[in-house]
């Protein structure tokens, strides 16, 4: 009874604090929201409006369906239409646009023979130039089926002479694909997105805690605390409950904000979303304990958990999956929580798993959150 | 009298084998209060964090209202407030909210709580802004909402660390009395501070800790007068030596006496003698009364000086027909305790 109101205590200050300076409340709501935004516009989304030149020296309805579709493709931005070669060429090295897609001069012409579409691109811009090639592909792809003839693209790469040039002959169904996409149509955002809400959480709470732990200690409020018969993980734990509580409502603005902003679909439902992200909450908040046991400032604290969070943001599939790493980052990635969590949130969140299919990933991170915590708990220094 | 605190062979080796406490053996009778002096780095803050069960000793013992430090330390916090010298509140909380929180963390009954907080409020005389922010407050409200924190679960002995520095004159002399009426209702009180003047003041006993040892103990006017002894008895033995054997060599014994005033009597009272000594920087006044004797201020922080004064009365062929010193301050028993230690860790 007296250890639970030394747990509320905890709590209530908290919470006295935070409606003391909405300005913190603010930055409460306001950290989830700018990491998803930033994540997943800046890295999730895709590349559209990227401006080119058609160099057409043809008319006929061919080259009208052509430039039509051209137009109509989201990828590009047609900056303009015009018939000059080299003035198209010299357009795409000057950088004024990403790539030129020539158009020959028989192209209208009721021919055989084979039409050889060129794209001279800026393969400087990787990024641009990977989402210029294959889309132009499938465009002349379509296109020749559409009028079954023979049309093909070949590529040229500006920067580089002499051109490296590829021809995609005889476009011909011969072999049909059929993609059965089991989780259905995941675009990169919603891969990114789950990985990003585990990562805001690692980050706020292993941050958190340092200022709680750490800075208290600093000031000397935890010394207060440590001169009253209390144990210490009767003191942490009250720390922990405090800083979880901020936690399930910083999950919960994360979960609304990627449902609102990017439509994610939760295929394994809110709740179950939100429970794995607490149980890695518990998790982080005990790595912190666990490093903030014996650091005297906050300053100190910073400087140790800076080479433990950034690796573990990298490595633990965030951005890429981790079977694309190289072995050793693997290997890496497997003593990082963040990758069990990281992965629980992609089961629940895309693959609509239920909290039992991802109980290996849940019982790492409540054993990683016990091992912290008792861990820490021993270390603890009362001095201050 | 019984003991609120006793240490016996108390040591702390820090990890990196820095010895901060070296066997220290400490009594402080109950009901008093007790004036810890001690340069910074002396060992004082180690030796509070043992006694306040922050952290273990390496070895020896310490009891605290008879309960050991290291086997019993539940009882002993319960026995102790502490009022550091950083106030250590949670700022976004109101004084009686800190105060309240301390109150459960100590497991006071919630019926008594709130009207414990009322009364220490009333005396402490902070009851105005139970309801302000502590991180509104000002340096001497901060004191008192402290005091009222850790005075709430009616500690026996209360440690106060530097509770006065940086406050006002007035603030200072209500929290002297305070100090004191806390002592009258039978507290312990144990007093760290370097203001010699409000050590000397409030204390009944005073410790002077220096390279983790206790090196001088008594009562101010004790270690005083003890000084004081000290300085006339080498000065006048040195003197009479010097007389006797007309051996100028001694006056070396005369080197680590610090005075910040002391007088001779000529035999044959001299003009040359004064001008000699005029000339030392280090002299800040010089008094001739009608009698001839000479008074002198001098810089009390050079040990030098009474050697220097007494050599140049000597060398312009004066001769002392006697000398005196007056009773020395707080200060000058910490500077002389703490310098000789010093001086022996260096050799």
């Amino acid at each position: 009874m007296l250890e639970l109101k030394k747990f509320w205590w905890m709590i209530k200050k908290e919470l006295i604090s935070l409606k003391r300076h909405p300005v913190r409340l603010v930055s409460i709501i306001a950290f989830p929201i700018i990491m998803i935004l930033l994540f997943g516009y800046g890295m999730g989304g895709e590349m559209t409006d990227l401006p080119i030149l058609v160099v057409s020296q043809s008319h006929g309805n061919l080259t009208d369906l052509t430039l039509d579709t051209i137009k109509d493709t989201e990828t590009y931005h047609v900056v303009e239409i015009i018939d000059d070669v080299d003035d198209g060429k010299q357009r795409v090295e000057s950088g004024e646009v990403k790539a030129a897609i020539i158009l020959p001069a028989d192209y209208d012409e009721d021919s055989s023979q084979q039409k050889s579409v060129t794209l001279y691109l800026d393969s400087s811009d990787q990024m641009a130039s990977q989402i210029l090639e294959s889309s132009t592909q499938s465009i002349f792809y379509r296109l020749s089926n559409m009028v079954a003839s023979q049309t093909s693209v070949s590529t040229k790469n500006a920067d580089i002479e002499p051109s490296v040039l590829h021809s995609l002959n005889n476009f011909k169904d011969d072999v049909s694909l059929h993609i059965n996409r089991i989780y259905g149509n995941i675009k990169y955002i919603d891969f990114l997105v789950p990985a990003v809400l585990g990562m805001t959480i690692m980050f706020s709470c292993m941050m958190g805690m340092g200022a709680t732990i750490a800075g208290e200690r600093e000031t000397g409020e935890l010394a207060r605390l440590f001169m009253t018969p209390t144990s210490v993980s009767t003191v942490i734990g009250g720390k922990i409950a405090a800083k979880l509580l901020i936690e399930l409502f910083r999950a919960l603005i994360l979960i609304l904000m990627a449902i609102i902003l990017f439509n994610v679909s939760i295929k394994g439902g809110i709740l179950q979303t939100f429970i794995v992200l607490v149980i890695g909450a518990l998790c982080f908040v005990s790595f912190g304990i666990f490093f903030s046991a014996r650091t005297s400032t906050q300053e100190d604290y910073a400087q140790i958990v800076m080479p433990f969070s950034m690796p573990m943001m990298f490595v633990s599939g965030v951005f890429y999956p981790i079977e694309t790493m190289p072995w050793i980052l693997q290997k890496l990635a497997y003593i990082f929580p963040l990758t069990y969590l990281n992965d629980a949130m992609r089961g629940v969140m895309l693959k609509g798993q239920s909290l039992g299919d991802v109980w290996f990933d849940l019982v790492i991170l409540i054993g990683f959150a016990l091992l912290f915590f008792i861990i820490g708990v021993k270390r603890f220094n009362r001095d201050v | 009298m019984k003991n609120a605190i006793e240490t016996q062979n108390l040591t702390k080796v820090y990890n990196n084998n820095f010895t901060a406490v070296n066997s220290l053996d400490l009594e402080i009778p109950e009901k008093t209060i007790f004036g810890m002096l001690g340069p910074n780095g002396a060992g004082k803050t180690t030796t509070i964090k043992m006694l306040t069960c922050l952290i273990q000793p390496t070895s020896g013992h310490a009891t605290v209202g008879g309960y050991d430090v290291t086997k019993n330390p539940d009882e002993v916090r319960n026995l102790l407030g502490m009022v550091p010298q950083q106030v250590s509140l949670y700022k976004d909380l109101t004084v009686m909210e800190n105060s309240q929180l301390c109150a459960d963390y100590y497991g006071i009954p919630a019926d008594e709580r709130d009207s414990r907080i009322e009364d220490l409020m009333e005396l402490v005389d902070i009851k105005y802004a139970r309801d302000k922010r502590v991180g509104q407050l000002s340096g001497g409200q901060k004191q008192k909402a402290s005091l009222v924190a850790s005075l709430v679960h009616g500690p026996e002995i209360l440690f106060l660390d530097e509770p006065t520095i940086g406050l006002d004159p007035t603030t200072k002399r209500t929290l002297w009395d305070l100090i004191r009426e806390l002592n009258d209702d039978g507290r312990t009180i144990i007093l760290c501070s370097h203001d010699m003047h409000e050590v000397d003041m409030l204390c009944d006993n005073v410790g002077i800790i220096n390279t983790g040892n206790l090196v001088a103990y008594d009562t101010p006017q004790g270690l005083k007068d003890t000084l004081l002894e000290e300085n006339k008895r080498e000065l006048t033995e040195t003197l009479s030596q010097i007389h006797a054997e007309n051996d100028e060599e001694r006056l070396a014994e005369l080197e680590n006496i610090s005075l910040r005033k002391m007088s001779f009597l000529l035999q044959e009272f001299d003009e040359s003698v004064v001008s000699s000594i005029e000339k030392n920087e280090k002299v800040k006044d010089i008094e001739i009364a009608r009698n001839g004797r000479v008074n002198l201020k001098i810089d009390a922080f050079d040990d030098s000086v009474v050697h220097e004064v007494l050599n140049d009365v000597m060398s312009s062929g004066g001769k002392i027909k006697s000398i005196f010193t007056e009773e020395p301050s707080l200060e000058d028993v910490f500077i002389k305790a703490t310098a000789e230690v010093d001086e022996d860790a260096r050799a």
